[in-house]
């Protein structure tokens, strides 16, 4: 069997724009030509959100993000996914990615729900055949009814939710990476999707996954990762690492 | 060369997994008709209605027979509409994709085929309105047509250039597709479309489609498929020479912007 693995080597990511402002053709023509600096230098920003992350995650383990808003939980798991590319270090991954971090977004809004849901699917990586042996069960979960056959332009938030949701957890994980998704739909499809996650959480050979919930994370992962202002300040048993966050960050919080 | 490495690899693999932009390029020419109720069928009533209105003016205006005109405006306009969408709406393959390549990890040229599906779709539904025309005129030559296909293929290639190069900066610049417009409807009155370029031979002012790149794109798919014979090699090794540069310099702008694709989104 194929050994998955995730190991990020002096991993540092770094965000670089400008502030307000159209950042168009026009402007940049003027600062090409214009030699005056203060139209030639519009003010810029640059937002550090990791640095030097080193990190081996092996197969079966199971991984919490624990950490403020900001502190770059999300950044890393774009960085695991390869969907941010780093600015310095390197990821090596072994395994199918299966990324869960927006369910509302990423739909074509003038075709069916049956469509999106094959879109998506093919987009996560299953097979056309795949999709379709699965369509059926998917779309039974979704509750979604007639309304698959409408356009989802039509769909509330709600309902992009469930069926991005019902889809995301149809596939077989090898590296299931995921940011705060727990709260998905009304009371009655969040009871079913939780059942749904945990299950789906189960098959994944790699797990790592941000949350603010302390019990989720003691029930799931055996290692916490602490993340401070995209610095790892923390990385061992969840319970001391939960610990160590409350004592360190909720106080100051709570005032 | 890391980024030039990366950039091959995810191309590399982008091309296996065809069946995403395949359905993804055929649903985006499915939505497009789908609330329609003579759905594709508009693209040919379109053209053939251009056709016919300019097609009956400039035969009287520049005095050529229709049988020649019209074959050639229906050929003509169909390949310059490719190579227009090729160069404007490709300027959002990525935009558009936005809410995909936050959240998923395939490598974002599948964007890049899935436009230029779409476009060869939306071209091969035109294509054939030329045959018609061609019975009707007893001009038609499945010689001709066959003899067309390198050249297609040249067209195809030159539209992939334009694709990944408008992709990749019109993320950086999301005003180019409208500049790019602006610059191409002037081409479009330069450029042999309307007119054979016979015509600016004969006044001496073959120079002004001599030095235009477009011109050679057009005529390798455009010339067999109205003459029944294969284009003059220098108009072949012209276009080729183009595919070459733009590709160099597509290359090197996507090697360059390739990692900030999803930042600056």
């Amino acid at each position: 069997m194929k050994e998955i693995y995730l190991r990020l080597r002096g991993v540092g990511m770094t965000f670089e724009g400008q502030i307000g402002g159209q950042d168009g053709l026009k402007s940049w023509l003027v600062r090409r030509f214009v030699k005056d600096p203060a139209v030639a230098a519009p003010q810029r920003y640059r937002v550090e959100a990791l640095k030097n992350i080193n990190l081996d995650i092996g197969h079966g383990e199971r991984v919490g993000l624990l950490g403020l808003n900001g502190a770059g939980k999300s950044t890393l798991l774009k960085v695991m996914a390869g969907i941010y590319p780093p600015v310095a270090g390197h990821v090596e991954r072994s395994g199918h990615v299966c990324p869960m971090f927006e369910f509302a977004t990423g739909f074509e809004m003038n075709q069916s729900g049956w469509d999106n849901i094959r879109i998506r699917g093919l987009l996560l990586g299953m097979s056309p055949a795949e999709i379709e042996s699965k369509l059926h069960e998917i779309a039974e979960f979704t509750e979604l009814g007639e309304f698959l056959s409408y356009p989802v332009r039509t769909y509330s938030t709600g309902m992009f939710i469930r069926l991005a949701f019902a889809v995301s957890t149809s596939i077989n994980p090898e590296i299931l990476l995921l940011d705060e998704v727990m709260g998905a739909g009304d009371i009655r499809f969040a009871e079913k999707a939780k059942k749904r996650m945990f299950e789906f959480m189960e098959q994944g050979k790699i797990l790592v996954f941000s949350s603010h919930n302390f019990d989720l994370l003691k029930t799931y992962c055996s290692r916490t990762i602490l993340l401070e202002k995209g610095i790892v300040i923390a990385d061992g048993p969840t319970s001391e690492v939960v610990e160590m966050y409350q004592k360190t960050t909720v106080p100051l919080v709570g005032g | 060369m890391p980024a030039m490495s990366q950039l091959l690899a995810d191309s590399w693999q982008s091309l296996r997994v065809w069946r995403v932009w395949t359905f993804l390029g055929v649903q985006d020419v499915r939505t497009r008709f789908q609330r329609s109720l003579i759905g594709p069928l508009w693209i040919f009533l379109n053209m053939s209605l251009f056709v016919v209105g300019a097609g009956l003016l400039y035969g009287v205006m520049i005095n050529q027979p229709m049988k020649i005109l019209l074959p050639y405006l229906i050929t003509g306009f169909t390949f310059w509409a490719l190579i227009v969408s090729s160069l404007t709406e490709s300027g959002w393959a990525f935009v558009n994709a936005e809410g995909y390549i936050k959240q998923f990890c395939y490598p974002k040229q599948i964007y890049i085929m899935r436009t230029l599906v779409s476009s060869t779709i939306i071209m091969l539904i035109t294509l054939p309105a030329i045959i018609p025309v061609q019975l009707y005129f007893r001009s038609f030559s499945p010689i001709g047509w066959l003899l067309a296909l390198p050249g297609l293929l040249l067209l195809l290639l030159a539209v992939l250039g334009h694709i990944t190069l408008c992709a990749y900066l019109g993320v950086r610049f999301r005003d180019l597709p409208h500049a790019v417009g602006g610059v191409l409807q002037v081409a479009f009155f330069v450029t042999p479309v309307m007119f054979p370029a016979k015509l600016l031979q004969d006044r001496h002012l073959a120079l002004i489609y001599e030095v235009n790149p477009l011109y050679y794109l057009l005529e390798v798919a455009r010339h067999p498929i109205l003459e029944g014979n294969l284009a003059a090699p220098q108009v072949y090794i012209f276009a080729i020479l183009y595919i070459v540069l733009l590709w160099v310099f597509a290359a090197l702008v996507a090697r360059s912007l390739d990692s900030r694709v999803v930042i600056l989104l």
